[in-house]
């Protein structure tokens, strides 16, 4: 037996490393009048020792759907299910490395396949009951039930197998897996465990789905807990006075009394609102408001937290277009599909410009799937190559393209049975950001002589055309990976993935390179070691970049804000960039008597 | 009465004959609520096949139609994807900020449009009615975006008014008079805005209508009779002048109800707005089409109440229904 301990990176220094590790059980503190459970086993938290007390205030855009983890599908629901609910394993934010959470250490058999778990002492609801590993069972018969219809189901799917839990002790889970998983102990993250005894009779009759998160109805294992729900207003979350974190002096997190989430309508508000104070932070705020935000800061400081995950980039409709469909159609696919064509095109988008004029320099240029954001992932030897409109001239001669003069002066590109190349890029017009990205690529694409009108749909309609009518040209999307791990993308690169976009759905992998990438990406899924697993993702890297199904552009920076009174604001690029350490947040300016 | 039985009836008609356009027109517009889901990568098919059969979208119009009318019969007017919870107590809750948003400005707008038209045609071609067509003139041009915008801007930069929102956070912790003064204040802005937007026109029609009636015969001779100006103004002329200004009442509700809708997304105002607007975006279909009925009732109530002013006002329509 292997045993893999809860790798944590982290940032500051040794100590904090051995606190982390450290299991400290609870010394009591004169300020928290708690009852002394001899058994509770903290996980200590490494970094500022803050003060209790106080409220935080942050602005939600829009409102959340619903705080029941098991039906959230939305970002909002999930930001704030967040801080009320905890995971067996976490991924760390800021290291985004797992680290032990309800579960305090893990064991992975040899063969990979057995993932055994030992729960934290004394660990309680927020309502005052205990958990074990019942609920941790129970939590799992209801995620992987097809009835309840959970978004996480079909992440404990591995091999085509939903993943088997027994319980060895009261503390003890056993996991085991049909097939190795590279990473399984991600999986664990972000599966809220439920209470058994609220949920048990509803998920017996079937209502599982319409349990909000009422005080009465529902209890989770986060720092915070409901308080009040005013629909659409705002939401009230107040301390979780069983919580299982401690900072290093031994005080029981999280240090806030109330946090409270306002909802607002749109980006703009979100502005208003921090501006006038009435808001202590903000994220994913947009380059043009952050840049006015942080002009006359009042009181409140902004940080670019640098390159997120979201890559942009760029595709053709590589689909099969049939037999019925027009000559027009087909002689476009057969462009798309011309490798030399994407690759054209990929030399001749100017990044840079992106970046500049559409991040006002807050962002990343992009030439492959993993973000500069992504720590461990990236391929370090793949080429950037500079914009060339004289490569990307010489690709498309190679490719049998040629260029005419116009009557009005200009150069048109013409294909090799001398039609003119002329297309259109859909993008989302509720997204200025990629409407902004696809008429500087137009203009790119001009000096090549193609003619390109770029069309703004509204964002569901453009997704009704990608996915299902599959009637378009090209579109420029992005996509904002949950994770840093490869593994969290899986379908996008699997032909057979749903969001396979250039080409969704595939029975059988069209092209050899498409064949070879499905190859590469389950064998890294099973992979055991780290650099195994890179080994095989640096090579499905540089296939995408030969091939190019997507033009990657660029990836925006992370930017936030805090008014300079909040302790412990650390940023990271990973949801949620602001509230990943809502337990360690805290207020400077609350006095010492004012706290509990 | 056969009177309001027969508007009762044209009401009820209209209503059926909205729900099914709505019905058709959101099934009309491309994508559905799944397809956010469709690219989240880490949701396998399956499920979403799973899901399309709960919500019912792999059902005909027709079946989905009977079966919403069901669930209205039932009170719940249809079943919410996103809120996983029926439509009709999602809507009632924001419907009531709208209706207080809504009340407030036509109580306004119609309270200051009043005298100033009134006022205007009393000085009809003189100095201050040529003011005041030129005021009403730049608020008919300027659009309401812009006028919430601008009001919302100077908000912000003087700090004398909340930056939208109904309420403060601390609202909970007030005491009763404390509250109200706090929703006061939140009220200013997006009444002002929709005051200000809907003005204009008012004022331009109560003038017009009452520069009509000043020169008629029955009026010189009230004059003759010494009644005084204001007597004369508001008691004989502006009631002679009441029948379009009615029908106008009508309409403007439904005019100051859209407005609202725009006012509430940009001033954060916890309405319909919001709400509807959302829904829309996410093709949450059955708030789209509880959202539209509602309007479309609280319209025919404006309407309505419309009705009930003119037949107490007009003799001549009492007459008429009367004998018929």
């Amino acid at each position: 037996m292997r045993t893999a301990r809860a790798k944590v990176h982290p940032r500051r220094n040794l100590p904090s490393l051995l606190m982390v590790l450290g299991v400290v059980s609870a010394p009591l503190f004169a300020g928290h009048p708690q009852p002394k459970n001899p058994k509770e086993e903290f996980l200590v938290m490494p970094g500022e020792i803050g003060h209790s007390g106080g409220r935080l205030v942050v602005s939600l855009r829009g409102e959340p759907k619903t705080l029941n983890p098991l039906i959230a599908a939305d970002s909002r629901s999930r930001e704030v299910i967040g801080v009320m609910q905890a995971d067996l394993v976490h991924i760390n934010r800021a290291t985004q490395l797992t680290e032990p959470a309800l579960a305090k250490s893990w064991r992975i058999s040899a063969n990979g396949l057995t993932y055994t778990l030992t729960l934290r002492q004394g660990l309680k609801f927020s309502d005052g009951q205990p958990l074990d590993a019942d609920d941790v069972l129970f939590t799992f018969r209801v995620y992987l039930d097809e009835n309840v219809h959970a978004p996480q189901r079909d992440l404990l799917i591995v091999g085509g197998k939903p993943i088997s839990v027994r319980k060895a002790d009261a503390q003890t889970i056993v996991f085991q897996l049909s097939k190795p998983y590279g990473v399984g102990e991600r999986l664990f993250d972000g599966l809220a465990i439920l209470p058994r005894h609220l949920l048990e009779k509803p998920y017996q009759e079937g209502k599982l789905g319409q349990i909000g998160a009422a005080p009465n109805q529902w209890a989770g294992l986060g720092p915070f807990r409901l308080k009040e729900y005013v629909a659409g207003q705002r939401l009230v979350l107040e301390r979780n006075p069983y919580y299982w974190k401690a900072d290093t002096k031994g005080n029981r997190l999280p240090y806030l009394d109330e946090l409270i989430f306002v909802f607002v309508p749109n980006a703009d508000a979100q502005v208003l609102k921090f501006q006038s104070g009435e808001t202590d932070l903000i994220s994913q705020v947009g380059a043009e408001n952050f840049s006015v935000l942080s002009r006359q800061p009042r009181g409140y400081t902004m940080v670019d937290a640098g390159p997120g995950l979201e890559y942009n980039f760029l595709f053709f409709n590589l689909n099969d277009a049939g037999e019925k469909s027009s000559p027009e159609v087909l002689r476009k696919r057969k462009w798309f599909r011309e490798v030399k064509f994407r690759q054209a095109v990929s030399a001749a988008a100017d990044r840079e410009a992106i970046v500049r004029l559409v991040y006002q320099g807050r962002g990343t240029p992009l030439w492959g799937l993993v973000t500069p954001g992504n720590k461990r992932w990236g391929n370090a030897v793949m080429p950037h190559p500079a914009r060339s409109l004289d490569r990307a001239r010489a690709l498309l001669r190679e490719a049998g393209f040629s260029w005419r003069d116009e009557p009005g002066g200009e150069t048109a590109l013409f294909d090799s049975d001398g039609k003119p190349v002329e297309f259109s890029i859909l993008t989302s017009s509720s997204n200025a950001d990629r409407s902004k990205m696809a008429a500087l690529i137009q203009d790119d694409l001009k000096q090549l002589g193609m003619r390109v009108q770029v069309v703004p749909l509204e964002f569901r309609s453009l997704l009704d055309r990608v996915t299902q009518t599959k009637d378009y040209d090209a579109c420029v999307m992005g996509i904002v990976s949950f994770d840093a791990d490869p593994n969290s993308d899986i379908n996008v690169w699997l032909s057979s993935g749903g969001t396979h976009l250039w080409n969704p759905s595939q029975t059988h992998p069209a092209t050899a390179w498409e064949a070879e990438m499905d190859r590469l990406i389950e064998e890294q899924m099973s992979a055991r070691t780290f650099t195994e697993r890179k080994k095989l993702y640096d090579r499905a890297q540089e296939i995408l970049a030969e091939n190019q199904p997507l033009i990657f552009l660029a990836s925006p920076d992370i930017l936030v804000g805090a008014k300079n009174t909040v302790g412990n604001f650390h940023p990271a690029v990973l949801e949620p960039y602001v509230l990943w350490n809502a337990e360690q947040l805290y207020l400077k300016n609350v006095p010492e008597s004012a706290s509990r | 009465m056969r009177y309001f039985l027969r508007r009762l009836g044209h009401a009820f008609l209209m209503l059926i004959g909205v729900s099914l356009l709505s019905f058709f027109f959101t099934t009309l517009a491309p994508g559905n609520y799944l397809d956010e889901m469709r690219l989240d990568p880490q949701i396998a098919p399956e499920t979403l096949a799973a899901l399309r059969a709960q919500y019912q979208l792999d059902q005909p119009l027709p079946v989905r139609y009977v079966s919403w009318l069901n669930s209205l019969i039932h009170g719940k007017m249809g079943f919410s994807f996103a809120y996983n919870s029926p439509v009709a107590p999602l809507l009632m809750v924001r419907a009531r900020n709208t209706l207080l948003l809504t009340i407030i400005a036509t109580l306004f707008a119609w309270g200051l449009a009043l005298p100033l038209g009134v006022w205007s045609a009393e000085h009809l071609g003189r100095l201050p009615d040529r003011l005041l067509s030129w005021g009403t003139a730049v608020g008919l041009v300027l659009p309401d975006l812009a006028l919430a915008l601008g009001l919302l801007l100077l908000a912000v930069k003087t700090g004398w008014l909340p930056p939208g929102g109904m309420v403060s956070v601390d609202f909970e912790s007030f005491s009763l008079l404390h509250k109200l003064g706090d929703l006061l204040q939140h009220m200013i802005l997006p009444v002002a805005a929709l005051v200000l937007s809907s003005l204009p026109l008012l004022v331009r029609h109560v003038r017009a209508a009452v520069a009509d009636v000043l020169g008629a015969p029955f009026l010189v001779a009230a004059k003759g009779h010494g009644i005084p100006k204001r007597r004369l103004l508001y008691h004989y002329a502006l009631r002679a002048a009441a029948n379009p200004l009615i029908s106008l009442f009508g309409f403007s509700v439904g005019t100051l109800l859209s407005g609202s809708l725009l006012v509430e997304v940009v001033m954060s105002w916890p309405g319909l707005g919001p709400f509807l607007l959302e829904a829309i975006l996410a093709r949450d279909l059955y708030v789209v089409i509880g959202g539209v009925l509602l309007s479309t009732l609280f319209l025919l109530g404006g309407n309505f109440l419309a009705d009930v002013f003119l037949y107490w006002a007009d003799p001549r329509i009492r007459k008429e229904n009367g004998a018929g």
